[in-house]
Parts: C-alpha cells; structure tokens; sequence
C-alpha cells in the first residue's frame, strides 16, 4: 500500500501581473493497492447505547444489524461490543471472531433500561479496542439515541481526540431523531469518522453494513496532510483547509509560519479524500520556492505521511508532490470544473453551517434565506437530494414554523456529505 | 476589504470567493467622475462631489472577475470636452437631457456648497450614503465636506405615487428634516423646500426642490 496525492487548482493560470490572486487547491488523497496485498484484519468495537428509550422495536433492530454484522466480519478480525445506559458494561469482551454464534447469542442477551452516559461508554469501549489493537485497522462505531443526560459532551471530545492519538477511528450512528447532531458531528469529526444518520429503525442493518464496506476499505492509517506555502503565497485569513469528501469537516490544523498539518486519518482504497486549500498568490514577486520559473511558479508543496497497518512502527511518507501554476499575461478566468465541485461542496457546508447560528439566533427569515442558498449550491453541484432537503428546511422556515428534529438531522447530514440515492 | 453580500463575513481585499461562504463575492472597481475625477462608484448616477450625471455619459462600469488594481491608463474614460463651469451653480444649465418627457422632477440642493443633485422618477428607491458593497449609493455623498458624519448605508429616498418619501435606513448619526430627528425606519413625505441633514449638527444638508 502506498498513499497517493494529486492536484488541481481552481484556475491552472494567474496574472502575472497580479499581486493578489485568490485560488482553491484541490487536493485529493486515498490509498492505493500495489498488487496481491492481503487485507488487514479490522479490530472493530461496538458501542451500543441500550438506555430505556431503546427498548422494543430501536433495540431488535440495532441486535439485528450487530449480528449481521458479526457475519460480515472475517475469522481474523476483532471485535468487542460495550452497551451503555448510563453505566457501560462489556458484552463482547474483545476477541477474533472465530465463534461467531457465541457472539452473537451474547448479542442478543442485550436489554434497555437506564439513562444514557456516552463518555462512560465511550471510556469502556477504548479501553475494551485497546487489548487487540496491535497490526489491525482499529474502528469504533458508536450509537446513541438520545441527549448525553449523564455523562458530559466535553468529556466526549476528549475521549473523540483521545482516539485519534490512539489511531482509532471513531464513527458515530445517530438512531431515530433525538441525538444531538452537534455532538456527534463534533465526535466524529474528532475521531476521524463519518456521522450516519439511522432514522428509522430498519435502517439499522444497511447503515451498519454500508459503514462495515467503508472501513474495510482502509488500506492506510493515521495520515497527516504536510503544506509548506511558497514565500508569495499566503492562506487564507478564515479557516483555509477544509476536507470536503467523502463528508465536509473543518479540519484542525497546526500552522507555522507557512506550513500547516492537519490529520487526515484512515486513507481508504477506491474512497477519495479530497481538501480544499483556500490561498492567495502574488505571481509578480521574486520570493518564490526553487523550481520555479517565471512562467511556472510553485505554489506549495504538499506530502502525506502516514502508517501502514502492515508495517507496524513505522511512520512513512509520500512523495513530495510539487503545486504549480502557470503565469500568464492578459489573463481570462479557466475555472476548473472539478474543483468547482469541490468549492461548491465546502460552500453548501458553510452556507448551512451559518443558517444554522442564524436559527440560534432566533433570525429564521436569516436562516431560511441561507438554507436557500444553500440548496442553490447543493443544485448547482448536481447533489439534487441535498438541494431538496434544505429548499424544504428553507420553506419550512419561511412559513413561519420550525424545525422537527428530523429535519435538522437531515438538514445537518445534507449539508455534509452528498447523500446516498435509496 | 470586501464585505460578502450572502453573510456579512469581512473578506481581505483579492477576495473572488468569500473565505466563510465561499460565495462569489461583487468585484468592483472604482470608476472616475468624468467631470471632477473624484472616485465614484459603478452604478451611481449621481457624482457626490460635483453633482454630475452619470448615467449621462452611459459610461461603461467596470466589473471584472479578477481582483485587480484600476489600471488608470485603459480604465479611465475619455475627459468630458466641456470645460467644467465657474461657478458651481451653473451645473443647472448642464441638466441632464431626458430622453423621456417627465411631469414631475425633483432635486435635492446641497446648501454646503449649492451643488443641485437631480432625484430620478424612472427608479423606486435612491440610496443615499457613501461607497460600500451592501448597498452601493446612488447618490454618493463621500465628496461633500463633513460627509464622515454620514453612514455608509445612510437613507433612501422613495419615488410612490408622484411623491417622494425620505427614510433613514439605519444610520449611526440620524437624521433630521427641518430640525427635527426622523427616527430610523419612518418615513417624512417630502414637501418642497423641506431640509434634510445627514447626521447631527447641520453639516451635510439638502434642500429638497420639486417642479
Ligand atoms: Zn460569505
Ligand atoms: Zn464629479
């Protein structure tokens, strides 16, 4: 396995008379297979959240969807399975499934009762991952239906980071309508994940399946994106690199001077990841990086460092890859469409993002004028199913009503990824 | 320094795409008066120094989708061959020619330097402020002396059913019409010779002209 990167920009051209040029770099990552590689085992921990509110119907499904689970899984991997309420307990303690109807009966033991702790459930989980994480890809897939009532959102996002240095990936699986969509985009988005939205509860099994083929595409872990900025280039002011696929995160990044890291995570074969780099060039200076000429000046350079579940230990880099654009004089704009894409999938993000602080705010006209603009953007980026999601919020908003919880799970989860076709 | 038009987010200047929205962001250019040669801005049809038309000169406005720095050799149109008058009231006889016949028309006369600012009747509303990306004035007072105490957003002037109506559209010195303030939101029906001042203290002002 190696980890390759590849580039476009939003305009292949500049000015060459222009100080100050606005472009987007699109940079998109994923793993890639080099010949008859075997699959790493996957140390997988559920993270099941049977409080009261899941009895009956929410809970068969979520056994269900575990056990169908358990049949997906490979006799080399690994699996734990915690249930939470507003204590946790280990169901499956953590082992290779290679008694699968064992695991499955202790599965189907699970009943609902209690509140609902999710850092105490999270902490046990960790914990439980932890006993087998040596040479496997290490996945938690977290559910929860409800408010975090005993345990404390601050101490999630703790537990979220926690992961990510462990180099665990931490998905979250909202059920029904009532969870908090903040704090489980926000743990996600922390640990690496992806957030899954299960309204109704027979979707358990296909959610839980879909998540399942995600992660077992993970060819390549931990990766950290490495910018360096050439001299004449400088990041934009406002949060200046963003993922914007397979969902849109805003990432966290360390920056120094002109050189920024951000985490990427898990790299997946046949899945890209792609970011948007927002910056600023002034192709009329001579403060440029070596390699450059006049007419071709280097942007930034970029390289991906990461680890390979099969080589354990070892902390491994791509090649450095160089960004350059070409100056030109009497420039004409050459948008790039694909980039385009790629702008038009951060600004959908960002639009809701906004709308959603303006409903804070009590402004709703404010919010559905920005719902509305974002479903303008989700149109315009060919994603119709978004497009309907937010025109609706946005109508729901102009006629004077509010938000079900629904709707803001699904205007939520809209705005961030392109949404599967049923 | 751009303000996004979609959510108010202060962008640094090159901005084609605002840094929070990633919506396109107004690229304008500045324009020259082609009577005086202060700045003014594209669209205005009033020059909010001298007073001059515009929209008479149907001079081409520049908006261009690469941030850029007016190039001043290729941008700026060709000087007005009419020397400019002595004295500034003479403007009067410079009147725009109308390509329609108009019943009613209307002026503002600014009493600080009796400059003579013709109100349109073929629009509804007339932003009064100085230069900004929200709302760019129709008639810019940015050249008037004292213009700091006005709001970049400061009023309109409403053309409904043969009358005209100022309102204050939010500004942060107020606005009174003969003496009186005009508090933000309601609007004054205008009535010939009535005086509007633009902040406190009298010092950017205009004697409303009908007929
Ligand atoms: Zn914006
Ligand atoms: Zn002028």
């Amino acid at each position: 396995m190696r980890a390759e990167i590849t580039y476009r920009l939003s305009d292949p051209y500049v000015d060459a008379a222009q100080k100050n040029s606005q472009r987007q770099l699109a940079l998109t990552i994923a793993a890639v297979s080099q010949g008859n590689e075997g699959r790493v085992p996957l140390n997988l921990c559920l993270i099941l959240d049977r409080s009261g509110s899941m009895g009956g119907e929410p809970l068969d499904n979520v056994r269900q969807a575990a056990c169908r689970l358990v049949d997906a899984l490979d006799c080399r991997d690994r699996l734990s399975v915690i249930a939470f309420d507003h204590r946790p307990t280990v169901v499956v303690p953590n082992q290779t499934v290679e008694r699968p109807e064992s695991i499955k009966e202790q599965i189907q033991g699970l009943r609902a009762a209690g509140g609902t702790c999710i850092d105490e459930g999270l902490r046990l989980g960790l914990e439980e991952w932890a006993k087998g994480k040596h040479q496997t890809i290490g996945q938690v897939f977290l559910l929860t239906d409800g408010e975090n009532e005993h345990g404390s959102n601050e101490r999630c996002l703790k537990f979220a980071q926690l992961a990510a240095e462990y180099n665990v990936t931490l998905h979250t699986l909202g059920f029904g309508d009532a969870w908090n969509q903040d704090v489980l985009e926000k743990i996600a988005d922390a640990g690496g994940g992806t957030m899954v939205h299960i309204q109704y509860p027979d979707q358990a099994a296909e959610e839980f399946q879909w998540l399942l083929r995600r992660v077992q595409s993970v060819g390549l872990t931990d990766a950290h994106l490495e910018l360096q900025m050439a001299p004449n280039a400088r990041l934009a002011e406002f949060k200046p690199i963003a993922q914007v696929a397979p969902d849109t995160i805003e990432l966290v990044t360390q920056t120094e001077g002109n050189r920024v890291r951000a985490r990427l995570g898990d790299l997946m074969v046949g899945v890209e990841r792609a970011v948007l780099v927002n910056f600023y060039i002034d192709a009329t200076s001579s403060r440029v990086l070596p390699g450059s000429t006049p007419d071709r000046q280097v942007v930034g350079t970029v390289q991906v460092t990461y680890t390979d579940p099969q080589r354990p230990g070892a902390t491994l880099a791509s090649e450095g890859l160089a960004v350059e654009i070409q100056a030109i004089a009497e420039h004409r704009p050459q948008m790039d469409e694909e980039v385009q894409g790629r702008v038009l999938a951060l600004a959908k993000y960002r639009q809701t993002q906004l709308a959603e602080a303006k409903l804070q705010q009590g402004d709703s006209a404010g919010a559905a004028t920005l719902l509305q603009t974002a479903a303008k953007t989700a149109l315009q980026m060919g994603d119709t199913n978004a497009a309907t999601v937010l025109q609706s919020s946005a109508t729901r908003l102009q006629t004077g009503t509010v938000l079900s919880d629904a709707e803001r799970k699904q205007t939520r989860i809209a705005s961030k990824t392109v949404l599967r076709s049923e | 320094m751009i303000v996004c038009p979609n959510c108010a987010h202060v962008n640094p200047a090159g901005a084609l795409t605002c840094e929070a929205c990633f919506s396109p962001l107004p690229q304008i250019l500045h324009t020259n008066c082609p009577s005086c040669g202060a700045e003014v801005q594209p669209g205005a049809r009033f020059c909010g120094s001298c007073g001059f038309d515009l929209q008479q000169e149907s001079q081409p406005v520049q908006v261009s989708t690469e941030a850029a720095t007016p190039e001043p050799s290729e941008e700026v149109p060709e000087p007005v061959a009419t020397p400019l008058p002595d004295d500034e009231t003479d403007l009067r006889s410079r009147a725009p020619a109308r390509t329609q016949l108009q019943q009613i028309s209307a002026c503002l006369i600014h009493v600080q330097t009796e400059t003579r600012i013709e109100l349109p009747t073929s629009v509804q509303v007339i932003h009064i402020g100085k230069p900004n990306n929200l709302i760019p004035p129709d008639i810019d007072v940015s050249g008037f002396p004292d213009s700091d105490i006005v709001s970049r957003v400061h009023g309109d002037i409403r053309y409904e059913g043969d009358a005209f109506y100022f309102e204050d559209t939010g500004s942060s010195n107020g606005t009174y019409i003969n003496n009186v303030p005009l508090p933000p939101g309601n609007r004054h029906r205008l009535r010939a010779g009535d005086r509007i001042a633009l902040g406190k203290g009298d010092k950017v002002s205009f004697v409303f002209k009908m007929g």
